[in-house]
């Protein structure tokens, strides 16, 4: 007897994991639940990156998506003030057409998607050297633009949020 | 026993198609984020696994996730920013509601 | 039928070896809480020119133990308006994430959780994940204190890990693997890596006290402002754990990563023919660190929170990205020799301690310009 019962046990898991963390965020009316249970997602996301042999990416996803981009969410959610209200407000008024939509392209690709039926992806060994030799050698470039890319982000949104001088602002509001 | 790529491919895919109904039905625009968010995992899960699979030996499909690592960083500090102005010239979170582009 | 380590079935041996861990890890961050505790307590004092805790067991030692006993015989307070699941779920996502890292500390040659090649990588990811905590607790608590505490602690913790993890850029660049294993293994003998990357240590330590809410940085628990931060709704035991046990577990974590990346890790005399003498290295090295923290925190005054944000975004990163820059402009010049890089990391350190009082000065002369030039009016008004 040997673990190979483990690794689907544990795909398992992880997929009820993230499918249900991901119905979360869509269903649920309060929005804290919901970026939290985003958050989980993320982490069963990255459960599933160590199970394909990706454990870098793994750290890399649990390191952004958790530590930043979570963290950032919350941020937005207790800025912008959100007061309760009826539960059909929640949605849009095209919802009933929309998920006739979603659903009538999601079955079909969900099911073809079972057609990959070649055996599971070869084991890891580490997947670091190899990342970094292709980001930094054939992805050189790309990979600059991408910090560029990154650099006007955080410029754009220190600009669109920033309030104008401290200063100006606190002559405006003793006015 | 192990678990098909097609598996993987699977839950990719539904994860995708949950964000997408998220972004169609939800009003409020930081759950429209992050049902984006969800979108860009599942194609990143999607990416890993045949790159694992069909990939050669250097990772080509891997480096896109890192790619989409930093683009859903940067979408998401842009778009908060966003929502935040908006936020604060008129206090309303729901798309419905932000129409004062409108002709 | 394979047989694993000490005769056992692996199939038995897997899960047994997972519970000695998990038992191992708790028990020496219970422990190691307990006596940090201690040591921080009679360390003040004697600083201050205190006694400390003097009546409970010889020199007080039994001291944090009551003190633990009487958290964990509190009642579990939970005010009203808290917010359910989330007020419960944040002491476990402050804590598991601590108690995580410490599978991959080498506490010597072969005593390891497991030996990750992204050892390093992993540490950094499980101290990002402690922000969420904070800021779920912050939330949940439904009091000003605790989210205005939760919200400097999610912009502190986010800030610090830049120059943090660039700070290790550096010293990854010239060892070459993010393994624990593999950078303590490269410092062997008298050569540790201080002496050849003494400024990323310096920005590595200064931004670990932000990181773990140290003074002169522990503006979330900012006792005179913010009554106690995001902590103020939790006490007895959720109290305890979030504080005591993640809080020394992390200051902890921090001084090991110190000193297997900067310190040589396990290694020291005698430590070839013993390894087991490698543990004893380990840990006096580790609480070398952890003192120099209380140390500091006895000694520094609290900073405020815009001097926090612009000494990191202007300070700390600035001169992490500088250092990166030399560190690998040299060790691609100099592929075969560390001495470059050592000399330029030294260089770097004299103009980074001799740098601060010439900024020092010319932002105290602007912010007297502006205390002059926002005073006239009122000055002018009343004479």
């Amino acid at each position: 007897m040997t673990f190979d019962f483990i690794e689907p046990v544990v795909f398992a898991l992880l997929a009820i994991g993230v499918i249900a963390g991901g119905a979360a965020v869509v269903l649920l009316s309060r929005i804290t639940a919901a970026a939290l249970l985003m958050a989980f997602t993320f982490l069963s996301m990255a459960g599933m990156f160590v199970l394909l042999g990706a454990e870098t990416l793994a750290a890399f996803q649990v390191l952004i998506y958790v530590g930043a981009i979570t963290v950032l969410i919350l941020y937005g959610v207790m800025f912008t003030k959100f007061s309760d209200r009826p539960r059909a407000l929640f949605f849009q008024r095209q919802t009933p057409l929309a998920v006739v939509f979603v659903a009538a392209v999601a079955i079909p690709v969900a099911l073809l998607s079972f057609s990959f039926t070649s055996a599971s992806p070869r084991p890891g060994g580490g997947d670091l050297s190899a990342l970094a030799t292709s980001v930094f050698t054939d992805f050189a470039f790309p990979f600059e633009i991408a910090s560029v890319l990154l650099l006007a982000a955080m410029v754009g949104a220190i600009v669109l949020t920033g309030r104008d001088d401290p200063e100006e602002a606190a002559r405006r509001r003793r006015r | 026993m192990t678990v098909p790529l097609g598996a993987y491919v699977a839950v990719s895919a539904v994860l995708f198609f949950i964000g997408c109904a998220g972004v169609l039905v939800r009003r409020n625009a930081v759950v429209i984020l992050m049902c984006v968010e969800l979108m860009l995992n599942a194609a990143n899960l999607a990416l890993v696994a045949f790159s694992r699979k069909y990939g050669s030996i250097d990772e080509r499909g891997s480096v896109f996730v890192v790619f989409v690592f930093v683009i859903a960083a940067a979408e998401v500090a842009v778009g908060l920013a966003i929502i935040l102005s908006a936020y604060r010239n008129r206090p309303v979170v729901d798309v419905d509601q932000i129409h004062q582009m409108k002709g | 039928m394979p047989v694993g380590p000490f005769g056992i079935d692996p199939l038995i041996w897997a899960p047994l070896r997972l519970i000695i861990a998990v038992g191992l890890a708790l028990f020496l961050v219970l422990n190691g809480a307990l006596l940090q505790i201690y040591l921080e307590r009679k360390i003040q004092a004697i600083i201050q020119d205190r006694l400390g805790p003097y009546h409970v067991g010889p020199f007080g030692l039994l001291q944090t133990f009551a003190d633990a006993l009487k958290l964990i015989s509190k009642e579990d307070v939970r005010a009203a308006a808290t917010d359910g699941w989330f007020f419960v779920a944040a002491p476990a996502l402050v804590f598991c994430p601590m108690l995580a890292s410490w599978v991959v500390l080498p506490f010597a040659q072969d005593i390891v959780g497991t030996n990750l090649n992204i050892g390093l990588l992993y540490l950094t990811t499980l101290g990002s994940m402690t922000v969420l905590g904070i800021v779920i607790a912050g939330w949940a608590s439904n009091n000003k204190y605790a989210l205005m505490g939760g919200l400097r602690s999610a912009g502190q913790l986010i800030s610090y890990e830049i120059p943090q993890i660039l700070a290790l850029v550096s010293v990854v660049l010239v060892v070459g693997s993010l393994s624990m294993i593999d950078i303590t293994r490269s410092q062997a003998g008298p050569l540790v890596n201080v002496l050849i990357l003494p400024f990323p240590f310096l920005i590595y330590f200064i931004a670990a006290l932000a990181e773990t809410n140290r003074t002169p940085f522990d503006l979330p628990e900012a006792e005179s402002e913010l009554v106690a931060g995001w902590l103020t709704e939790y006490s007895g035991m959720r109290w305890g754990t979030m504080l005591a046990l993640s809080e020394y577990g992390n200051v902890t974590v921090v001084c090991a990563i110190v000193t297997t990346l900067w310190f040589g890790g396990w290694q020291g005399p005698g430590v070839d023919a013993i390894p087991l003498l490698g543990v004893l290295w380990f840990t006096l090295k580790v609480y070398a660190f952890i003192l120099i923290m209380m140390w500091i925190r006895a000694t520094l005054p609290r900073l405020r929170i815009d001097q926090l944000m612009s000494f990191c975004w202007k300070g700390l990163i600035p001169a992490a990205l500088v250092n990166i820059l030399v560190v690998a402009t040299l060790a691609l010049a100099f592929p075969t020799t560390k001495i470059p890089i050592a000399i330029a990391s030294w260089v770097l350190v004299v103009l980074f301690v001799a740098g601060i009082p010439f900024v020092q000065r010319r932002r105290l002369r602007v912010l007297r310009a502006r205390a002059r030039a926002s005073a006239a009016p009122a000055v002018r008004a009343v004479s």
